[in-house]
């Protein structure tokens, strides 16, 4: 099984070196003589340093009230009792008042910064009709009501605006109705692990033949540096378990999980990074793949299907209401996963499965993702670009149910990805360069990665789900059936095998029903 | 709240002022010996109404109110022509308030978002009472036209994503009434309202999960009419 990612930029030249390797690297796992260890050396750590750009701004939440003072009209609210005028330069102060005399109206004393009057209204009379009358005056420049600007919750993050994706679903509007979900809501992230604490751990790096032909040395005993994702946070973990290592430490080694843990749940307004959708819910790093590092580093297991259904039991048992599968594989059906994840939904866990990156290749089945429409509660996730089109690798399949922003460099370019913060990317894959260049890596650095996949788009569902969740709706088939009803339908009508039922749409789901809307 | 205690007394002026211009009308037509004369061939009153109403759309109230009928409070007037034909103009208001739900597999879940739904319908009648000598109870049928103004709104919401819309309808009705006075009558009425194609369109509201599009449903209501 494999998480379901590209990267961009640096990373993206390397990714076929990196699949060779793991592929070499598979074919000698047979020979190895004993599994590795990992032992823990210092239990604390400098805090983990983001390279990302920084900014130093607080949080300044735009503040909500709704009142008799304000009339609803066009689609905003206004001053029930009041409104602007302008009058043109040169009209009398006389002239002024007899206008305002005929709209009982009385002009304010003069505001600072403004060249215009507010003019306070005794007759009662619907302010924007006053100026509709007004505005028709030929000593008037201009009239309206007071509208009132209500900013919308935008993070603050200093790459927010980078982040094209959340836009796209209407999260920011989103947000005003559930700001980031609640802490007793907890998401497992099956995945690559997660850069979830730090401290400095002592493993014994094997030798390993490189693709081409090049042998990488042993490096022996090396002791390893972790630290936690800064934009995560430390406090934000629970029941971290590991099915690689088979222990409680679930460490990233190759940054795929913690880039997804990002999407769904990476902190906000924190004047770092960028932000996730639900920042606000509790994350459970649940490791079931195994990568590079793992099987460098000679990790007891591998991540197998039963792994992956282990994970998934582990997950609900210890208490978590949304499963991200950012993973999948194709070949034979996986019939231990689809159980373990009926058990999931039967205990009511909402589960978001990748659709798979197939879609400009061989197209084949997503196993994990396969079952989804005979699951109500799990739901199998299409990726879209930031033109809202399927993206380019985006696997075309009757299961598909729903889509969301993974990114498409192919159409978007290297900013078409989804940014989150992750790890450093150059000083973990050191397995890239020549054997000359070849070192230990590090897992406490970080940096911003535009990343693209159904693992990305899959953590957005997951990370809506967790607002869903945090709102009071558990039902795992409630929260599918609303993603699915509010869902922005693209490409055909209806379902379709491209986009299911649609892009995921953030305050629609979040609003849910009324009687008529 | 505001809304509806200003309809109830909007209303209560129109029936006061129907009272009593109805015995003015009384009191010239009397004979100077003291017998009441004839009944005018045109008698106009006034009433005021409350009882409860049922939706036709029970899935959808129950699912976002928690219950398919609420109470409803109005007031109107009509028109008698005669001692057996009616017209009669109504207005009423049912008001309830509710939560945002999302519907699953036919059943509903809340949603935790409060949400206040109002229907006004205003109805106008016509109809044949069932007079007869000595005869204090009238029953009465009839039936006409009316126009439902719903309005949806909800916490959160901004001006555009609240519902509001007037849909016309038709209904039946059926009563009788029992003169407690020459000036005073009271009736108990049965009505069934049907307002087709209300909840069309949108994909995403308890009405297209529930696959209802109905407004109407049956009220019962109890009339406290003034004039004779």
């Amino acid at each position: 099984m494999r998480p379901f990612v590209r990267s961009s930029g640096p990373v993206a030249p390397v990714a076929l070196l990196l699949a060779a390797i793991v592929a070499w690297l598979s074919t000698t796992a047979a020979q190895q003589p004993e599994r590795g260890t990992k032992q823990i050396v210092s239990d604390i750590s400098a805090p983990g340093i983001d390279r990302g750009l920084r900014d130093a701004d607080f949080p300044r939440f735009a503040p909500r009230s709704s009142d008799r003072r304000w009339i609803s009209g066009g689609g905003a609210e206004y001053l029930r009792d009041s409104l602007i005028v302008r009058f043109k330069p040169g009209t009398q102060t006389a002239a002024q008042r007899a206008l305002l005399a005929q709209v009982d109206g009385t002009a304010a004393p003069a505001l600072s910064y403004a060249d215009f009057d507010i003019v306070t209204l005794g007759s009662g009379e619907d302010p924007a009709a006053v100026a509709r009358r007004l505005s028709e005056q030929p000593d008037v420049e201009y009239a309206q009501a007071r509208y009132r600007a209500r900013p919308m919750f935008v993070p603050t993050d200093p790459l927010y605006t980078l982040q094209w994706n959340y836009p796209q679903i209407d999260l920011e509007r989103g947000w005003d109705i559930n700001r980031g979900g609640s802490a007793d809501v907890t998401v497992a992230i099956l995945d690559t692990g997660v850069a979830f604490r730090g401290g400095t751990f002592r493993y014994n790096a094997i030798a390993f033949p490189g693709p081409n032909g090049a042998q990488y040395p042993a490096l022996g005993p090396v002791d390893i540096p972790f630290a936690v994702a800064p934009d995560l946070g430390a406090s934000r973990f629970v029941s971290p378990r590991d099915f690689i290592w088979d222990d409680n430490l679930p460490f990233d080694l190759a940054g795929h999980g913690t880039h997804v843990a990002g999407t769904i749940g990476q902190l906000s307004s924190n004047g770092m990074s960028g932000t996730g959708i639900a920042f606000n819910v509790k994350l459970m790093p649940v490791k079931v793949v195994d990568t590079e590092w793992d099987f460098i580093f000679n990790s007891p297991f591998i991540g197998t299907d039963d792994t992956v259904a282990r994970g998934i039991r582990y997950a609900v048992d210890n208490g978590a209401k949304v499963l991200n599968m950012s993973l999948g594989r194709d070949g034979a059906p996986a019939p231990v996963v689809r159980a373990a994840i009926e058990y999931a939904v039967s205990h009511g866990a909402f589960v978001a499965v990748a659709g798979g990156n197939e879609g400009d290749g061989s197209n084949a089945t997503e196993r994990y993702a396969e079952f989804a429409p005979q699951i109500d509660g799990m739901v199998a996730v299409a990726a879209t670009g930031r033109d809202r089109r399927r993206a380019s690798y985006s696997t075309i399949a009757s299961y598909l149910e729903i889509a969301a922003p993974g990114g498409d460099f192919l159409r978007g370019g290297a900013t078409g990805g989804i940014l989150q913060q992750t790890l450093d990317l150059d000083r973990v894959e050191t397995f890239t360069l020549p054997p000359s260049r070849y070192t230990a890596p590090r897992f406490d650095l970080f940096a911003d990665y535009y990343f693209e996949g159904t693992s990305m788009a899959t953590a957005h569902v997951s990370g809506l789900a967790a607002l869903l969740m945090s709102q009071g709706l558990t039902n795992p088939a409630a929260i599918e059936a609303i993603l699915e009803q509010s869902a922005t339908d693209l490409g055909a009508a209806g379902r379709d095998d491209e986009y299911g039922h649609g892009l995921i749409n953030a305050r629609a789901a979040l609003r849910g029903m009324g009687i008529a809307r | 709240m505001k809304a509806l205690v200003r309809d109830i007394a909007v209303a209560a002026m129109v029936c006061g002022t129907l009272a009593l211009t109805a015995p003015e009308a009384q009191a010239q037509s009397r004979t100077p010996a003291g017998r009441p004369a004839p009944e005018p061939a045109i008698r106009v009153r006034g009433f005021g109404e409350f009882g409860g109403r049922t939706f036709t759309a029970s899935q959808s109230f129950e699912a976002v109110l928690g219950s398919k009928s609420g109470v409803i409070f109005g007031a109107g007037a009509e028109v008698l022509a005669g001692r057996n034909l009616f017209v009669s103009f109504g207005v009423s208001k049912f008001q309830e308030d509710g939560e945002r739900v999302v519907v699953a597999n036919g059943e509903a879940f809340p949603i935790g978002i409060a949400t206040t739904i109002s229907v006004v319908p205003i109805e106008v009648s016509a109809g044949w009472r069932f007079t007869g000598p000595r005869r204090t109870v009238i029953p009465y049928l009839g039936g006409g036209v009316s126009w439902h103004k719903y309005k949806e709104t909800s916490e959160f919401a901004t001006a555009d994503e609240d519902v509001q819309f007037t849909k016309p309808g038709f209904q039946l009705l059926g009563g009788a009434e029992w003169r407690a006075s020459r000036w005073l009558g009271i009736a108990g009425e049965a009505a069934w309202m049907m307002v087709p194609n209300a909840f069309e369109g949108g994909r995403t509201s308890a009405a297209a999960a529930f696959e209802e599009d109905d407004l109407g449903g049956a009220v019962f209501r109890v009339k406290v009419v003034v004039g004779r």
